[in-house]
């Protein structure tokens, strides 16, 4: 078994890093979009539900050329909001989240609206009459219930970042150290011949993380369905 | 308690479009299945809101729409008791109760979680999760939830609609009692007369989105009109029996009445049909039922197209059903003097 | 309804099984991205002299397709941008060293804006990020990196050097602006730059001699168009062409 090189290593931490942040940074947004489409009515929801689960049916090189276009040195967002505050993104870990997070939104709204679906409607009747108002509610009542789907979301999200490519190789680029995760690494390896080795050896790390994931995801399930 | 409400809702194709004031403690909304008892009582509540009008309590305007008022549900101080529990399933049985309480301004938190697991009899429910509670308890819990917000007033839509009959007359006096204790005023909404009758003062009968008539229960079961013509019900609530053979004599009027089939509790609800009740014009010696009452007519009225005799015997009511002839053969009035007979087995105990 | 759902999918299926064959005469030719606008040109001035021909012409990094063709995919005409990965088709089999010649050279330069401040290697070292082939698979980068060593500034750069899967790659990202400068041949920058030109060749004596080689694969050597375009290419009109496009040509 080879051993790794220093960049390798640096690929691996920086794959769990940009997975982590990318959740934890969708998990605000995912539950407020996944909470108003469950339960609020309003003009323009379809539209909403539509531009949500777009990165899901897109190739993620198709969502990362985008990014690089909004947030890029000649983007809406990169010349007039983020220049001016002095913000990078382009080529930058940051920007490796960003990607990430985007191509994995979809995930994460649709499990936790299966989760919220669950709940009975009438009981956030009842918590107003007992004196919540809606962020109360939203915390004391939704929140818990709807806590299930909250941790499938975001498992299913950090697995689906740990094997991020497309978007991220675009808007991130491949900056060994920087940007380059663990599928960019092997990506790397796989183009040159005689790097077949390596290529193997990290896809094993990658098999052997995602393993893991899954099976804490299924202890956490269980030690749900036991509490209840 | 004064409510006062002139609201009109559009819901697709349902309208509803009332204006009324009622006044009392323990008012109910009766009418059937679909009529728009629950949508006014939504309004009230504040869970949804009228296209245009008002509500107002005590003189207190909780929606104008004029005007722009309109309190949210949570400050509202309506609680609502619902015909399913909908306990939250993530806290026990006392997080349940204290959601409401924790909610509520010190200065209103007039009932305690004490006085209110001791009238509901929900002591040993405490720490338990709501999974494993049956029917009637997580009703109860529901009831105690409710109450321990410490409302203003109380809606129950249908709460006692989704139990059977048994679990229907033991909940009953829990809610009575309840109400009574902490003198919360209702809002009772049902389609069952006998609840009615029990629980409520004024009712007002709400069918196809509008508010029918203003009444009493009492009123109603001798109207027994509409779409289900019925045969009224006497109600008699009975306390103190002792047994005589295989059935128990309870203390009535100025004499007893004896029941077949009573279970023997201390205070119990029994309905007797008026069609079950016969009328002598003289004492008939020799009779099988075991109740022969001495009575003086009170009244007579038109009910669903027969006459109902109402009784008054010493002290106590009841009342008969008899055809128009009958009537006129016995030469019944105002003021005679009959004997009604009621066979021991022709009572059902309620709860 | 059903009917119709059942024959699409029946014509669907048709189509994916009787997919049409490749037609004998045709020719696959692998070629350094370097190489693209060079070798477009002599596929079309070789399809003009040989109608019938079908080019197929494959560009990407010269380690990409190195890769690919000891994987097994067809190509008959390879032509890469360094000796190394010819030396390894050639070790493997793959092609006869007795069909390889080196037709062109090239050189390796640094782009960037025209008023950035960048005239040596050492002035690198103040940049914030530059674009570089990934020396693993791209000869442009492999050479790059070279040239940091042994500039002594490979260190230094560690974080900021963006890898790219070709050296146009790199190029667009200097062109773009997305970094601040670009390790890309002579002969990219002069064609195909638009908002960057070059800022300073980087010394030949710290790299080895950007060398193209040609070469005919085992299975090319077999089809008599494989031959003839292996020969065209080194004929007066295919050296003409490669000057054209501003390579170093014997």
């Amino acid at each position: 078994m080879p051993l790794f090189s220093h960049s390798d290593y640096l690929a691996i931490l920086l794959s769990l890093k940009v997975a982590v942040v990318a959740t934890l940074l969708s998990l605000p947004f995912g539950f407020a979009v996944a909470y108003l489409m469950t339960f609020r009515r309003f003009p323009g929801k379809v539209g909403l539900d539509v531009i949500v689960n777009l990165p899901l049916t897109l190739p993620p090189v198709v969502v990362g050329y985008f990014l690089l276009v909004l947030l890029g040195q000649h983007g809406l967002i990169g010349k007039w909001v983020l220049q001016p505050l002095g913000i990078k993104l382009i080529f930058t870990w940051k920007a490796a989240v960003v990607g990430t997070a985007v191509v994995g939104f979809p995930l994460m709204v649709r499990s936790i609206r299966t989760g919220m679906e669950t709940i009975d409607r009438r009981l956030v009747e009842a918590s107003r009459t007992l004196g919540a108002g809606w962020f109360d509610t939203v915390m004391t009542v939704i929140v818990p219930l709807s806590i299930r789907g909250i941790i499938a979301g975001s498992i299913l999200m950090f697995a689906r970042g740990l094997g991020e490519f497309g978007a991220t190789i675009i808007v991130a680029g491949n900056i060994p150290g920087v940007t380059q995760t663990i599928p960019l690494a092997i990506y790397d390896y796989v183009s040159s011949p005689g790097g077949d080795a390596m290529a193997m050896a990290l896809c094993l790390v990658s098999i052997s993380i995602s393993v893991v994931v899954l099976v804490f995801h299924e202890w956490l399930s269980r030690r749900m369905v036991r509490a209840d | 308690m004064e409510l006062h409400v002139s609201a009109h809702k559009q819901l697709g194709t349902f309208s509803l479009d009332v204006d009324f004031t009622v006044e009392g403690d323990r008012i109910g909304i009766f009418g059937p299945s679909g009529g728009g008892k629950s949508t006014l009582v939504g309004l009230i509540a504040g869970l949804h809101h009228p296209d245009r009008g008002v509500v107002v309590i005590d003189g207190e305007p909780i929606f104008d729409r004029e005007r722009g008022v309109n309190i949210p549900a949570e400050h509202r101080r309506i609680g609502m008791v619902f015909q399913r529990p909908h306990l939250f399933p993530h806290l026990s049985v006392k997080g349940n109760l204290l959601y409401g309480f924790k909610r509520c301004a010190h200065r209103y938190r007039k009932i305690s979680l004490d006085s209110v697991v001791e009238v509901l009899q929900i002591d040993h429910l405490l720490h338990r999760g709501v999974r494993n509670l049956s029917g009637g308890e997580r009703q109860r819990v529901a009831i105690g939830r409710a109450v321990l917000s410490n409302p203003r007033m109380l809606v129950m839509d249908e709460p006692l609609s989704g139990l059977d009959d048994n679990l229907k007359f033991q909940i009953i006096p829990f809610l009575k009692s309840v109400c009574e204790t902490f003198t919360i005023p209702y809002l009772f909404i049902s389609h069952s007369l006998t609840e009615m009758r029990i629980m409520t003062d004024r009712v007002l009968c709400v069918a196809g989105g509008r508010v029918e008539a203003q009444t009493t229960g009492e009123q109603l079961a001798r109207d027994a009109t509409g779409d289900h013509p019925s045969v009224y019900m006497n109600l008699i609530r009975l306390k103190g029996p002792r047994r005589i053979d295989d059935m128990c004599a309870y203390p009535w009027g100025e004499g007893e009445l004896l029941i077949s089939g009573a279970s023997g509790d201390e205070e119990a609800l029994f309905e007797v049909s008026s069609a079950d009740i016969i009328l002598f014009r003289r004492h008939p010696e020799a009779i099988s039922a075991r109740n022969l009452l001495q009575c003086r007519v009170s009244e007579l009225f038109n009910t669903g197209g027969r006459i109902g005799v109402a009784l008054d015997c010493g002290g106590e009511r009841l009342v008969a059903l008899v055809v128009r002839r009958a009537v006129e053969d016995l030469e019944i009035r105002e003021g005679v003097e009959v004997y009604a007979a009621i066979k021991a087995t022709a009572f059902r105990q309620l709860g | 309804m059903k009917k119709i759902i059942g024959s699409v999918f029946l014509v669907l299926i048709a189509f994916a099984l009787f997919a049409l064959p490749v037609r004998a005469g045709d020719l696959n030719v692998s070629a350094a991205m370097s190489l693209r606008e060079a070798v477009t040109e002599f596929s079309n001035a070789f399809s003009a002299k040989n109608p019938g021909v079908k080019i197929q012409n494959n560009l990407a990094a010269s380690g990409a397709l190195a890769k690919q063709i000891e994987n097994g995919a067809p190509a008959d005409i390879y032509f890469s941008a360094n000796v190394k990965w010819m030396d390894f088709l050639a070790e493997k089999g793959l092609v006869d060293r007795k069909n390889t010649v080196v037709v062109a050279y090239n050189a390796v330069v640094f782009v960037g804006k025209p008023d950035l401040k960048a005239r040596t290697m050492q002035d690198l070292v103040k940049l914030e990020k530059i674009a570089v082939g990934s020396p693993r698979s791209v000869p442009a980068g492999d050479y790059a990196v070279q040239a940091m060593k042994k500039a002594g500034i490979e260190k230094q750069l560690e974080g900021r050097l963006v890898m790219a899967k070709d050296v146009r790659e790199c190029l667009m990202y200097a062109d773009r602006g997305e970094v601040t400068g670009a390790f890309v041949y002579k002969t990219d920058a002069e064609q195909m730059a638009k908002n960057v030109k070059i800022l300073f060749v980087v010394p030949q004596e710290l790299y080895p001699r950007v060398t193209y080689p040609l070469g005919m694969t085992a299975a090319g050597a077999k089809k008599p168009e494989a031959v003839a375009y292996f020969r065209f290419a080194q004929s007066a009109e295919g050296k003409k062409i490669l000057a054209k496009h501003g390579f170093v040509v014997e």
